[in-house]
């Protein structure tokens, strides 16, 4: 065929599997990520209060290493869904700086050096895009949530045995299912701000602000209103009731329940879904 | 030219950029929203009194009658029909093997009383009215506390933060970004200069835009509320309040705008030093006197003319271990965040002598 009839084709031979082309963008970012010393840190920081929380399961199960302190020790030594869910408030604060780190630099920079045209003309859909983006996340934030979360869970049940893990498996899928979720709605956070706002810096600003705005925001409502349904505006307290429904610890009665802050958090998720979707382009005209 | 010139045109150069770009809008909204939840508020309550009064007034007299001990149904025979009536029952939790658990009570009923100008909250356990408040629907005292504590704990913690970090990073790592800050530095002005006049600007846009969100808020609060009770408190201390929630918000521009100017030309990644000052700036109160005194905020609460009460729903673990320190004297509060931003500007001077322009890292 002559040279000058040899347009564009479109490539039709063997493609990798589905799978093994969203893990490719992860397999880079995580080594990327792991590079910085400020991510390495903070996972080393992060790592402190699972380690306590180990010494307290293993304290809470050895009645001899405390008796004589009381009966008052015993319910504080409890090993339930309110030890875990302080263990999973803590861990999230971790979680939260992280994402505000490692999450902007995952779109911003595609965006900023009109990068996108490239991956989108590859088999990789939008969809294909974020989710990869995603599991970069999940990656590097389950190392501080649902990694030492499932750990401290194991070691109760294995020291408790099999009876405490019969009345309390629910503790178990109450820390993966809760922190999935709180994964997920952090790296939407992240990767939406990463798009919005295309700068690097910026953007790590802005996950911050969303938290603590919201959080600030939805408890100046509260009180200039003298109400407690604004509560569920603050996505910190609608993930931590969230938590609680499924660890089945007690929301207070006046406060938004589990319920009411799901259908909050899955709203926001699908509007920060519809940003990115939005956002990520692969034509985007400058005007 | 002299360099006060020079400062000032640039200056008025950065000030169009600064109140008109895109990303300005954000702090726009940070600034006014207090005001638009006051105003909001002020709304509520006027449709409330209204609502409630129309048909559902219990006189007061009627709710005096009302004793702890009472039952919801001997409530309801007497007082008529509540405004809102609200009943919940315990859910039976999964370790309620605690013994403890018995005790809880198995329903709870809500009922709420409005006589006129008083909403009166009544809590039943099991049937049995086991506690009773009285709430002012507008109550001007009250309104003052809790503006008091949203500047403190938004406005001040929060709003200004997050909106001098937005403005002053913008100033020069902003410029880095879009790869134009080499055009200010061909022009023929000193670099020192250039920061100064750029912090002019950052400034004054930030203290224009939160001053007057202050101020606005502060008047959209004072709004609904009785005219011969606000008109008093204008004639005594309400200037006087109204001058200092200001002044506040232009010192906090002040201090985070110099952190945060150093910050973008100090660090490639100045939300590093943003996470920390956030963290400080948040376990304030929990730190020792001396270091208490290390923080932009202290500085800015000292001025402040109403003081924050405990929350009371803080556990009191915290409040054993919370221990703010007294405040500094307002000539102390003043010097003290002016010297402080001195030293960061002149750190930030040396910094912006020595920089060199690496686009391609950014």
């Amino acid at each position: 065929m002559a040279v000058y009839r040899r347009g564009y084709q479109r490539y039709d031979g063997p493609t990798t599997s589905h799978f093994a082309r969203l893990m490719v963008m992860p397999r880079f970012s995580w080594e990327r990520i792991l590079g910085q010393r400020f991510v390495v840190i903070l996972l080393v920081v992060s790592l402190f209060w699972p380690m306590l929380c180990a010494g307290f399961i293993y304290l809470s199960n050895h009645s001899e290493l405390w008796q004589g302190f009381g009966g008052g020790i015993k319910k504080f030594l409890a090993i339930n869904g309110n030890f875990f869910s302080i263990f999973m408030n803590v861990q999230s604060t971790f979680a939260l700086i992280l994402a505000s780190v490692a999450g902007p630099g995952l779109i911003a920079p595609d965006l900023a050096n009109n990068a996108l045209p490239l991956y989108f003309s590859r088999p990789l859909t939008r969809w294909d895009y974020i989710l990869s983006r995603m599991i970069v996340l999940l990656g590097i934030l389950s190392l501080v949530t649902i990694l030492p979360g499932m750990l401290l869970f194991g070691m109760q049940a294995s020291i408790a045995g099999g009876d405490w893990f019969v009345h309390n498996w629910f503790l178990g899928t109450g820390i993966f299912i809760g922190f999935t979720l709180y994964i997920a709605m952090i790296s939407l956070v992240a990767m939406a701000s990463s798009a919005y706002v295309k700068w690097r810096v910026v953007a790590g600003a802005l996950v911050l602000a969303f938290f603590f705005l919201l959080a600030g925001a939805a408890e100046m409502v509260n009180s200039i209103f003298r109400v407690d349904w604004a509560s569920a505006l603050n996505p910190t307290y609608a993930i931590n009731a969230v938590w609680k429904g499924l660890l089945d610890v007690e929301i207070a009665d006046d406060k938004p329940g589990a319920w009411e802050c799901a259908t909050v958090i899955l709203g926001l998720s699908g509007g920060l879904l519809a940003l990115l979707a939005r956002k990520l382009r692969a034509v985007e005209v400058v005007k | 030219m002299t360099p006060y010139q020079q400062i000032w045109t640039i200056a008025r150069l950065e000030l169009g950029r600064v109140f008109f770009s895109k990303r300005s809008f954000w702090v726009y909204i940070l600034a006014i929203f207090p005001s638009i939840i006051f105003l909001g508020h002020a709304l509520e309550a006027g449709l409330k009194k209204r609502n409630w009064s129309a048909d559902r007034v219990t006189s007061a007299a009627t709710l005096n009658q009302v004793q702890t001990g009472m039952t919801d149904d001997q409530v309801l025979a007497l007082a008529g029909k509540p405004i809102s009536d609200v009943t919940r029952k315990r859910r039976i939790r999964r370790d309620d093997e605690d013994p403890d658990a018995e005790k809880q009570p198995e329903v709870r009923r809500y009922v709420m009383y409005f006589d006129g100008k008083k909403r009166v909250d009544l809590r039943f356990e099991d049937g049995k009215l086991v506690a009773r408040n009285t709430h002012e629907l507008m109550n001007f005292e009250d309104d003052r506390r809790v503006y008091a504590t949203m500047f403190q704990f938004f406005y001040l913690r929060l709003g200004i933060f997050f909106g001098c970090l937005g403005i002053f990073i913008n100033l020069f790592r902003g410029e880095m970004l879009d790869r134009s800050l080499h055009f200010w530095f061909l022009a023929p002005v000193k670099r020192e200069v250039l920061l100064l006049g750029k912090y002019l600007a950052g400034l004054i846009a930030a203290s224009l835009i939160f001053g007057t969100g202050a101020l606005l808020s502060f008047l959209a609060m004072a709004l609904p509320h009785d005219p011969t009770e606000v008109a008093a408190f204008w004639q005594t201390i309400g200037p006087g309040h109204a001058f200092w929630y200001v002044a506040a918000a232009g010192l906090g521009c002040v201090g985070y705008g110099s952190v945060f100017l150093a910050a973008g030309l100090l660090l490639r990644n100045p939300i590093l030093p943003a996470i920390v000052m956030l963290i400080w700036e948040s376990i304030n109160g929990f730190l020792p006197d001396v270091m208490q005194k290390l923080s932009v905020l202290h500085y800015l609460q000292s001025l402040c003319p109403v003081p924050v009460p405990l929350p009371n729903d803080m556990p009191a673990v915290l409040k054993m271990l919370l221990a703010p320190a007294a405040p500094s004297s307002i000539p102390v509060a003043v010097l003290g965040l002016l010297a402080v931003t001195a030293l960061v500007l002149f750190a930030a001077m040396q910094s912006v002598k020595r920089l060199e322009i690496n686009y391609g890292t950014e």
